[in-house]
């Protein structure tokens, strides 16, 4: 923000203009309060529901959870006029692209939620075509675990998420809406965490007695593997 | 050789049918009951018809030689005393363990309110059939749903790509159970792959129409447009 050109302590790894965290300056401060305050109770939901979840998720919007009374009564269905992407389902690797170009088109500030134990891990879906956890093609603030989560669990994330944005301040723009034009249509992990991400999730593969990573004194019984 | 004694041996063991190579001359047992349209099958072309079996109480099911599977199926849904005019599925099975990949016709005929199920045995090492399209147009998505998860060709097919999967999936066909669960490229080559996917692949023409001119029109987009509209001569 260039608020002061004194050399002031780093935010680990930041670039030199960003303000120390513990020294806001009286304006940011203040001006931070106003545009939180803005930001948090108007945020516009991009939903992008693909299974069960969006079942609970259409049920939050509905009168009985009444999800208007936090500012996010609007759905938008265009990602240019929206702040949060929910996505609640699970999202096959054909479907993946779909949902980073949804995501790219997003204008800052934005954020993310991934409903339901699919979007977040890959859930049960185990197999060849399903992404392990949408954060590896976007980055997901608020994860909600359940199988579907109730309609409160996503009242209540996107509560989390309110109290995320009042921890915001103007000073870490530079670093809270970084865009990397480079990075559009791009995994958001790289190999490395993508293989840690989908990895120890799995029921299939890494985590079934087979593999000798998990301890079971289930009876093992290799005739049941079809080959 | 120890018994098992798991209840999914006969899982394994595949149907006792489809274990053994097939056989012309395997008669029908004595207490099968007779099918209207397997007995005009029968006599019209007895060389075709290898097996009849009764599964499921009252569920008919006929085996038959793939080479002629076309001329079977137009019999059945031309001949007036069989009328099977609506195919309500085309689907394979893989028992695995090397045994033929059997692709399965479900026919019904509402004229006269008879079921008939037909199975082709394809050995591994040949797997093309003869498309059912130019009888039934409801065989196209089917036939191309069994194409990209079996790998088994259809002959005369207007239209055979991948359907479900994405269309330059370049991992093999998921149902056979030689294939992987999690799928033989790594989560991470999987996800790249998906992120660079050609638009054309995951949006129809349509959707891109909408959008206006994209940034960058991939080189299949021409083609896809050119291609003539999915319709049948007959």
């Amino acid at each position: 923000m260039g608020l002061s050109k004194a050399p002031l302590p780093m935010v680990g790894g930041g670039s030199p203009r960003i303000l120390g965290v513990g020294t806001p300056a009286f304006l940011t401060s203040s001006v931070d309060f106003l545009v939180n305050w803005a930001r948090r109770n108007s945020m516009w939901p991009m939903p992008f529901g693909t299974a069960c979840c969006g079942i609970e998720m259409m049920a939050a919007y509905a009168s009985d959870y009444d999800l208007a009374r936090f500012g996010m009564e609007r759905m938008s269905f265009s990602p240019r006029q929206a702040d949060v992407l929910i996505c609640a389902g699970r999202v096959p690797y054909k479907l993946a692209p779909v949902l980073r170009r949804i995501w790219d088109q997003m204008t800052q500030p934005k954020w993310c939620i991934s409903m339901g134990a699919c979007a977040s891990t890959g859930g049960v879906f185990d197999v060849y075509s399903m992404v392990q956890g949408i954060d590896t093609i976007v980055p997901v603030d608020v994860y909600i675990p359940g199988c579907p989560p109730r309609p409160e669990a996503l009242i209540y994330a996107l509560m989390m998420l309110q109290d995320k944005i009042r921890q915001e301040s103007l000073a870490q723009h530079d670093i809270l809406r970084a865009e990397d034009p480079s990075a559009v249509a791009q995994p958001r992990a790289n190999d490395e965490e993508v293989a840690a991400l989908s990895g120890p999730f799995g029921n299939s593969t890494q985590q079934n007695r087979v593999s000798g990573l998990v301890q079971s004194d289930a009876v093992d019984r290799p005739d049941d593997r079809i080959s | 050789m120890a018994v098992k004694k798991s209840s999914f041996d006969s899982v394994a063991a595949g149907p006792a049918p489809s274990a053994d190579a097939p056989d012309a001359s395997r008669p029908a047992t004595a207490s099968t009951p007779a099918h209207p349209s397997v007995d005009a099958l029968r006599g019209r072309f007895a060389d075709a018809v290898l097996h009849h079996e009764v599964v499921g109480g009252d569920e008919h099911v006929v085996f038959v030689t793939p080479e002629r599977s076309l001329e079977v199926l137009t019999f059945l849904k031309d001949d007036p005393g069989q009328r099977y005019d609506l195919l309500r599925d085309v689907t394979a099975v893989d028992y695995g363990g090397g045994r033929p990949l059997q692709v399965v016709y479900q026919l019904f005929s509402l004229t006269f309110r008879r079921a008939l199920r037909m199975k082709c045995e394809l050995p591994l090492n040949a797997l093309e059939i003869d498309s059912a399209f130019w009888l039934w147009r409801s065989a196209n998505w089917l036939e191309r749903e069994v194409f990209d998860l079996f790998g088994i060709t259809f002959r005369n097919h207007p239209d055979l790509r991948r359907i479900l999967m994405p269309e330059d999936y370049a991992e093999g066909h998921p149902l056979r159970k030689d294939f992987p669960l999690r799928g033989r490229f790594s989560r991470a080559e999987q996800t790249r792959r998906a992120l660079s996917q050609e638009l054309g692949h995951y949006y129809i023409q349509q959707e891109i129409d909408m959008g206006g001119e994209p940034q960058s029109l991939p080189p299949s987009m021409k083609e896809l447009e050119a291609r003539p509209e999915e319709t049948a001569a007959g």
